[in-house]
């Protein structure tokens, strides 16, 4: 087996499962030593808050988006876009159908698919940017939260490049910018579960926690 | 100073380190939402080093094994936990993943109190007398009940049937004070007494456990707190009181 087929075969699904067993890690490593440390959490446990709280803020119906609402939109979009890509891409769509499963959905129009590769790549430079540029996010940044976001933002830029042969056809980066794709695509996907972009999972667990705090003392969720 | 090395710390932040604590730490997209939430940074002229968040660095030093808690490290501790941050927890209702700093720096000051020994000299005093008297304002239950009722008798003019029951059983109020208001401010327990007789409240002072400040708590001494708390219901329970009433 080549390398270009040991990436695309085994290796991506070494990658995707360990995402989908990681997450599912974290978040039972969450209840379980909630049940134990967190005893007030699970005592006033309230449906109601938890989901007010995820309605207020995956939405932009908080008070934060009404400070900020200029950079909270492009976070929100960041956010879909880096969601919704890698599912209903249809390049990755037909890799699916041609998969063991042969699964197939519905994908995103091509042109649209474009325009949000684009914003991934915009916005976390802009996120770049800015982390390096303003005094109050420069005094919290380390090198990890760099690394992050270029990490973030590298399936999107290779996706770009091997879909629109951007970079041309001939040369070692062109002719191998599928492979880079994947192989950016599985980092990721790999380190989702293991550092700050674990916040995919326990952003609920977090929000969930503090809104059953504040909704019963009747703060703002 | 007492010299403390890395791994007491961690030992004391380990254990105490619950589900939510450990999120937070971790997931903190250091964002700088929470900056202009903190009235400390608007009141020092925006100034970065403000920043709620920046102000939980020292739980990932000191686990990461980054710091090294020298003489220097500590005091920049305390000064940043006790100095710029008063636990408001404005941050919190902000933060998009509700981090709440204020619990993270609760934390780290029950640190530095339990392994390190630092905490303000007046909240060391005050630790003091609640431990030996119970109260914060070193007064003795001979002072205590002493000031209750010179301070009823000087109301005798006005109000010559007034009372303060000490401890009625089966009163339906046991009423409990800041031990400020017996040593400075006496005439704000005479008007909790008109209040109450003019209710004709069924009411009680206890003879202990009358301290409803817990100070301790601001350096996580919880060992204190939790005595002070226990003084109080140890004494409801006691004398059958169906509710405990705090001082405004």
């Amino acid at each position: 087996m080549d390398f270009y087929a040991f990436v695309e075969g085994p290796l991506t699904w070494v990658a995707i499962l360990v995402f989908l067993v990681g997450i599912v890690v974290r978040a039972i490593m969450y209840y379980r030593t909630s049940k134990k440390t967190d005893k007030l959490i699970h005592k006033y446990f309230s449906l109601k808050w938890v989901l007010a709280t995820y309605v207020k803020w995956l939405f932009p119906a908080n008070v934060t988006f009404k400070k900020q609402p200029v950079y909270f939109l492009l976070v929100y979009i960041f956010h879909i876009c880096l969601i919704l890509l890698p599912i209903f891409a249809y390049q990755h769509i037909i890799m699916w159908e041609m998969s063991r499963f042969g699964w197939s959905w519905i994908s995103l129009p091509a042109g649209l698919a474009q325009w949000m590769t684009l914003a991934v790549i915009a916005i976390g430079i802009y996120l770049i940017l800015r982390r390096a540029i303003l005094a109050d996010l420069r005094i919290l940044t380390t090198a990890g939260d760099y690394g992050l976001l270029v990490v973030t933002i590298l399936p999107f830029l290779t996706g770009y490049f091997a879909a629109h042969a951007t970079l041309g056809t001939t040369g070692f980066l062109a002719e191998n910018m599928q492979l880079f794709h994947m192989l950016s695509g599985q980092l990721m996907l790999i380190l989702i579960p293991f550092t700050k972009l674990s916040h995919m999972v326990l952003f609920f667990f977090s929000r969930g926690a503090t809104a059953i705090e504040f909704g019963r003392r009747d703060y703002s969720v | 100073m007492k010299h403390v090395n890395r791994q007491e710390l961690v030992d004391f932040l380990k254990p105490r380190l619950n589900a939510r604590f450990q999120t937070w730490i971790e997931i903190c997209a250091h964002c700088a939402i929470c900056a202009d939430t903190c009235h400390f940074y608007l009141a020092h002229d925006r100034n970065p080093s403000m920043i709620p968040a920046h102000k939980a660095r020292f739980l990932n030093e000191i686990l990461k094994g980054k710091a090294v808690p020298d003489e220097a490290y500590l005091k920049k501790m305390y000064e940043t936990l006790y100095y710029e941050c008063n636990m408001c927890r404005r941050c919190a209702l902000y933060c998009p993943f509700g981090i709440d700093v204020g619990l993270l720096v609760s934390l780290q000051r029950a640190m530095l109190h339990n392994v390190a020994g630092l905490r303000p000299a007046g909240l060391e005093a005050a630790i003091e007398n609640y431990r030996q008297f119970g109260n914060q304002m070193a007064l003795t239950e001979e002072d205590w009940v002493d000031t209750l009722e010179w301070t009823i008798e000087e109301l005798e003019d006005d109000y010559p049937t007034l009372e303060i029951p000490i401890d009625k059983q089966n009163a339906k109020i046991m009423y409990t004070v800041n031990a400020r208001e017996p040593k400075f401010y006496p005439q704000d327990i005479q008007e909790a007494a008109i209040i109450f007789n003019a209710a004709q409240e069924d009411w009680t002072m206890p003879r202990v456990g009358w301290e409803d400040t817990n100070l301790s708590m601001f350096c996580g001494d919880l060992t204190t707190s939790k005595k002070l708390v226990e003084n109080t219901f140890r004494q409801a329970d006691k004398l059958n009181a169906k509710q405990v009433a705090i001082t405004e």
